[in-house]
């Protein structure tokens, strides 16, 4: 054992040096999923937080004090979720927690954050129940699954003068069925009760959508608009096998569809005819978008994989602004400034958090697939 | 040699000391590392359950975490308050809904029902042997994958339940890993317990000697199971969230290779591989997160830890391809018989 000792004492001594070099800095903690399934969404987001950290500690920190990102995997497993979260605040003493772009790892982690009166921002979980269900020290930067539903449901009955709609969902994930109650419960307040000539399902990992495509050609009644609630890795195979069966009403669906994989799996011909409502259109002229696009470019060798990185990036300034106008890195502090964030200029929009809610009211964008990219049609404000 | 009487009374010593110990851990550690310590507990009822069957009875069961499903949902649908359930599952039929038990007779109920449905699917499974009993017990995983996922009303499908009351903490826990081996060790160690031994051996001889194979698989299947389901509904009411995503294939793998490591045909292996299992990951993690040393910056490498675990497993494998602690049990005559060990020898155990 001896023989361990002193080199032992010389890295703690190290450790022990390297704390005290300089002020200290604010530890934000981190938690994504960057290994197993939802890797594709969360590994950007952290990306985006740590470049927006960067940026804040060139600009010389916060409070003269620098950010300290603590990140740690979340595995896409919820008991590791919890872990990690114990562990940042714990033995970390992070001041505020940021991460996950599904709820069910955010409801897993958010509650032990809850507990310990810590912020926990999540950068990409939409279901807008969520604050609620965990409490006051949970904050949403995307906006929630009711608004962008809320924004399609308009676009399409005043934009694409749409009457009638079909609807499609996932029935195997939370995010999928919520998008399209929400669409309905508006889309049939805009149009009347009978507005919707059929709701079809599918479950996540289905290939063969003949089915469901030949239910709706045998529709009497043809719908104006066909709302597709998918998620990431079928919505281009959707859109493909619809149109190959030679229906042309144009297709709609929400952030889900934000994925190159649209583009690659459903083709890119004028024909495909589809919409969707996300976060940020990061083709966009608009100044802040190229300045975050630019820099990501720079960091990471490549552009932003999809709008999760941008809000990663705007989590990041949301903590610093809140901290910054709190005047202290005190994790209550921290809530009552978070939740008093007003016009806050973001990357993915104007964030506000409308009295007693977590959930910002923010812009919605509307983009649309043109010559096999996407295209910024409009932003909306609810 | 150490008599029975003396035993018993380390044992005992031993539970009150530990029951100390735990006490004062839960008093000055910090939340985080009782949950590492409160995961350890789940994964030895777990991995020790998941011997009974798999190291001591010979039916390679895969099927572990979908008991574990099944104690989960049937306890967390059990004790959530009526109040929540109205909002959560509204389509609950009215008995259903109203009903709110508490907690310890819901995990009773859990444990039951994966029992149950052990012995629904046991019967005609267990006839299967090797390879075929190991898919088998896959495929009863899938169905209650796909039933939970399914049965929208009952268990919110793949939007799982989330907000459970947190029941779990490190008593009910220990407090179960203690039953747990106890129960196990005493079925074992009687005289069914060698019968089901034997049939691990060689299912021809045994039966031969009259032991009824299908009971004796049937009593350690169904046994495992009521285990599993408590450690899920345990680990349910500990993570606050169940999916079906949270009892999916690799939860089962997991403790496949807890027990292996550990060594399946031991009880001591179950814990050691318990602890090992669910401990080194945690470790492994400082390293993932990129260190800072003399100005060094060690850039940030997730995912690293699932690779050492790969090869520690496959040296495991073949090193000790039964584990690190083989057939070893641990007990306190053994302490002694070792120590005599260095002079003359004794290679029974």
């Amino acid at each position: 054992m001896k023989k361990f000792l002193v080199p032992f004492m010389l890295i703690a001594l190290l450790f022990a040096f390297n704390a005290f070099a300089e002020t200290p800095p604010i530890k934000i903690g981190a938690i994504f999923n960057l290994t197993g399934d939802q890797s594709s969404l969360d590994a950007p987001s952290l990306n985006g937080l740590n470049l927006a950290a960067k940026e804040i500690n060139a600009a010389g920190g916060v409070l003269g004090r620098k950010i300290q990102v603590v990140s740690l995997d979340g595995k896409t497993d919820q008991a590791v979720s919890t872990n990690a979260a114990l562990k940042l605040i714990n033995v970390e003493k992070v001041v505020a927690i940021a991460g996950f772009s599904d709820s069910n790892y955010a409801l897993a982690a958010g509650p032990i954050a809850q507990k310990a009166k810590i912020p926990f921002i999540t950068t990409g979980a939409t279901l807008p129940t969520m604050p609620d269900q965990v409490g006051d020290y949970f904050f949403m930067t995307p906006y929630g699954d009711n608004t962008q539903a809320y924004v399609g449901a308009e676009f399409a009955s005043k934009d694409l003068k749409a009457k009638t709609a079909y609807v499609l969902k996932d029935a195997a994930m939370d995010f999928t069925i919520n998008l399209a109650a929400y669409f309905e419960e508006r889309f049939k307040k805009i149009n009347g009760k009978d507005a919707i000539v059929l709701e079809d399902t599918f479950k996540t990992g289905d290939q063969d959508f003949s089915a469901q495509v030949n239910r709706l050609k045998a529709l009497t009644k043809k719908p104006d608009l066909l709302y597709i609630s998918s998620g990431p890795s079928e919505c281009g195979i959707i859109v493909k096998q619809i149109r190959a069966a030679g229906i042309n009403t144009p297709v709609i669906s929400g952030d889900g569809f934000d994925t190159p994989l649209l583009i690659e799996l459903g083709g890119k011909g004028a024909n495909i005819d589809t919409y969707f409502t996300t976060h940020a259109s990061l083709t966009s002229e608009e100044p802040k978008v190229k300045k975050f696009v630019q820099a990501y470019k720079s960091q990471f060798k490549t552009a932003p994989e999809n709008a999760f990185a941008a809000l990663g990036y705007d989590t990041m300034y949301l903590i610093a602004d809140a901290i910054k106008r709190a005047k202290s890195a005190n994790p209550s502090a921290i809530r009552i400034a978070l939740a008093k964030t007003k016009d806050f200029k973001a990357v993915t929009g104007t964030i506000t958090y409308p009295a007693n809610s977590r959930v910002p009211l923010k812009s919605v964008a509307v983009l649309k697939v043109v010559d096999g990219q996407f295209k910024f049609v409009k932003s909306v404000t609810p | 040699m150490m008599n029975t009487k003396t035993a018993k009374l380390y044992t005992i010593v031993f539970l009150v000391f530990g029951t100390g110990v735990l006490y004062l851990l839960n008093r000055f550690l910090s939340p985080y590392h009782m949950q590492i310590i409160n995961l350890i507990g789940i994964n030895i009822i777990l991995v020790v359950s998941l011997n009974l069957s798999n190291g001591f009875c010979g039916i390679f069961s895969l099927g572990h975490a979908g008991f574990m499903a099944v104690g989960a949902y049937v306890t967390a649908i059990l004790t959530i308050p009526a109040a929540k359930k109205f909002i959560l599952l509204p389509q609950l039929p009215g008995w259903l809904a109203s009903l709110q038990l508490p907690f310890l007779f819901a995990l009773l109920l859990g444990g039951l029902v994966a029992s149950i449905c052990a012995l629904v699917i046991g019967y005609p499974v267990l006839r299967l042997r090797g390879h075929y009993l190991s898919v088998a017990t896959l495929g009863f995983l899938v169905i209650i994958q796909v039933f939970i996922t399914q049965m929208d009303g009952l268990t919110r499908g793949a939007r799982g339940l989330n907000g459970l009351e947190s029941f779990t903490n490190v008593w009910w826990i220990w407090f179960g890993v203690i039953l747990t081996i106890y129960i196990v060790a005493k079925v074992i160690h009687s005289a069914y317990g060698r019968g089901m031994i034997a049939v691990k051996e060689d299912e021809l001889a045994a039966e031969c000697l009259g032991v009824n194979l299908t009971s004796h698989k049937l009593l350690a299947f169904c046994l495992s199971a009521f285990f599993a389901g408590i450690g899920g509904a345990l680990w349910g009411h500990l993570i606050t969230v169940i999916t079906p995503g949270s009892f999916s294939y690799s939860q089962t793998f997991n403790l496949v290779v807890m027990s292996v490591v550990g060594g399946m045909s031991s009880i001591t292996g179950g814990v050691v591989g318990a602890l090992l299992m669910t401990l080194i990951p945690e470790l492994l993690r400082n390293l993932e997160s990129g260190i800072t040393l003399w100005g060094i910056n060690l850039p940030p490498l997730y995912g690293l830890s699932q690779i050492i675990l790969a090869i520690a497993l496959i040296l495991v494998i073949l090193f000790r391809p039964n584990g690190l602690l083989g057939r070893l049990e641990f007990s306190w005559t053994r302490l002694q018989i070792k120590s005599l060990f260095r002079k003359g020898g004794d290679t029974t155990h």
